[in-house]
């Protein structure tokens, strides 16, 4: 799976990386960073990018 | 008490009168469940606040999905002309107490930038230590005072205001002798005009100088961080910036507000009516105090049954149609999450509290949208630190009396709850 974030989009909330702490960190510019873009398809990963309230992830097989 | 929705007479359900709102909770969610199934962008009048002009009144939305649609598209439907109060007050004022619930991009993302940076899981994971040894000490001393006295407590004074307040104030660096001042003018910012929190029946002159006195104190503090810095969040937001700017001190004492109002308060009613909702429910009392792998949907499900905050407004910025009704610029939406949050549509059998539901997509944080509860980490944690807390120190811990409800449309609040230390475990 591979995952992208819009930054613009991003407002910095930490839903992700509460959700998936070892894909997701919201950075010192106050949004998140992608740790591995390429993370193990497990459901933490689909919440956090289904559940980001802004919509700033996205996921593709 | 179960009141089912036929038993409400839609004609004398009145969203924007404050006494509607001290009505038994089970009453008005009834209300909504006939609101959400008839009308469920119901038009209400705006209520007559001394001193504001009336507005042209709102819309109540009800269902989670129209409320979904309308927050995730902050475009069309901004926050700010004012996102807490259903009358427009002046655009100043509103942004002063609303900090950056009241705000639109481009000014709302560069300060959530700011904000958020200093207010990461990270970070917030080096406070909860400090959380920890406030919540064991507001307990030892609720037990105290019961043991020093006729072992009653008031669950709210005693237990649910000191937490928040202390995490929020230690986080800030709020110096102790400035503290009880805080409480008390984050009461009059929140009672949402309640007469027995406001003194004389000028509610606008008391939120504003209660406000004012907060901001005077941020201020201060701004500038003695600028000058001596420590290791607090007041001294990482003067010292943080996005693309080059940095918060006006002013801006600094509206986030502080917010802080206080937002996640005070919030935080205060979400452990105060928890702990309602558990001594209604004794066998989910039972269950959640037994496992405590049931600290996390347990928080989740007192989030969703208290809705601590009750509503946020959105205003049209042009014409449209949402759900089949055409709306036209101007034209105002108050966001009821406490609805939502028992649509039946997207929660099974909503009505009943319980603490192992999962998954539970509520919208007690805000739901979709750049708005969304910027203190969502803290509140979570502090309430799974603190339910577990009592579970563990006050298992003996038994309300003895109906709540005392604030008298406010906004926030879903307790302003006492009698309860008693039995010292049986
Ligand atoms: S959940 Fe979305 S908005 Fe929040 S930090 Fe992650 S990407 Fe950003």
């Amino acid at each position: 799976m591979r995952v992208t974030v819009d930054r613009e989009r991003c407002v910095g909330s930490g839903q992700c990386e509460l959700l998936a702490p070892e894909v997701f960190e919201v950075d010192d510019d106050g949004a998140v960073r992608v740790l591995q873009e390429q993370p193990d398809d497990d459901g933490a990963v689909r919440d956090a990018v289904q559940q980001c309230p802004t919509g700033a992830l996205s996921a593709e097989e | 008490m179960t009141v089912s929705p036929q038993d409400v007479d839609l004609a004398t359900v009145d969203l924007s009168d404050r006494d509607w709102w001290t009505t038994p909770p089970a009453y008005r969610h009834a209300a909504f469940d006939r609101l959400r199934r008839e009308q469920p962008l119901a038009f209400f009048a705006e209520p007559d606040i001394p001193g504001l002009p009336a507005g042209p009144g709102y819309h109540a939305v009800t269902r989670y999905a129209d409320l979904e649609a309308i927050s995730s598209q902050p475009a069309v439907f901004c926050s700010g002309r004012g996102a807490v109060s259903m009358q427009d007050v002046p655009a100043e004022l509103h942004e002063f107490f609303g900090s950056l619930i009241s705000m639109d991009d481009p000014r709302h993302a560069k300060i959530r930038r700011i904000v958020s940076k200093t207010f990461t899981p990270r970070m917030l994971e080096r406070t909860l230590d400090s959380v920890r040894a406030i919540v064991d000490d507001v307990l030892a001393r609720a037990r105290a005072k019961a043991e020093a006295g006729d072992g009653t407590i008031d669950v709210v004074a005693d237990v649910a205001a000191p937490i928040p307040l202390r995490v929020i104030c230690d986080m800030m660096g709020v110096p102790e002798e400035d503290r009880p001042g805080v409480l008390a003018n984050s009461n009059i910012v929140l009672s949402g005009g309640d007469p027995e929190l406001i003194e004389n029946d000028d509610p606008l002159t008391a939120f504003l100088t209660a406000g004012m006195e907060m901001a005077a104190l941020m201020e201060r503090l701004a500038a003695e961080r600028l000058s001596d810095p420590r290791d607090d969040l007041t001294t990482a937001l003067v010292r943080s910036e996005v693309d080059g700017e940095r918060l006006t001190h002013q801006e600094i004492a509206s986030f502080f507000i917010l802080l206080l109002v937002a996640g005070n308060e919030t935080t205060r009613n979400a452990i105060s009516q928890g702990l309602l909702a558990l001594s209604e429910h004794p066998d989910q009392w039972a269950r959640w105090a037994a496992d405590p792998g049931l600290d996390r949907t347990g928080v989740e499900e007192v989030v969703r049954w208290v809705s601590p905050v009750t509503w946020m407004r959105r205003t049209a910025t042009r014409d449209g149609e949402i759900d089949g009704h055409r709306f036209t610029a101007g034209e105002k939406f108050l966001l009821f999450y406490a609805a939502a949050n028992r649509d039946p549509e997207v929660f099974a059998d909503p009505q009943r509290f319980d603490v192992s539901r999962d998954p539970n997509p509520h919208v007690g944080f805000g739901s979709k949208g750049p708005h969304f509860c910027l203190g969502a980490h803290l509140a979570r944690r502090e309430l799974q630190v603190t339910f577990r807390a009592i579970f563990d120190q006050l298992p003996d811990l038994e309300v003895t009396g109906p709540p005392d409800r604030l008298a406010s449309s906004f926030v879903n609040g307790l302003k006492r709850l009698p309860a008693r230390l039995t010292g049986d475990r």
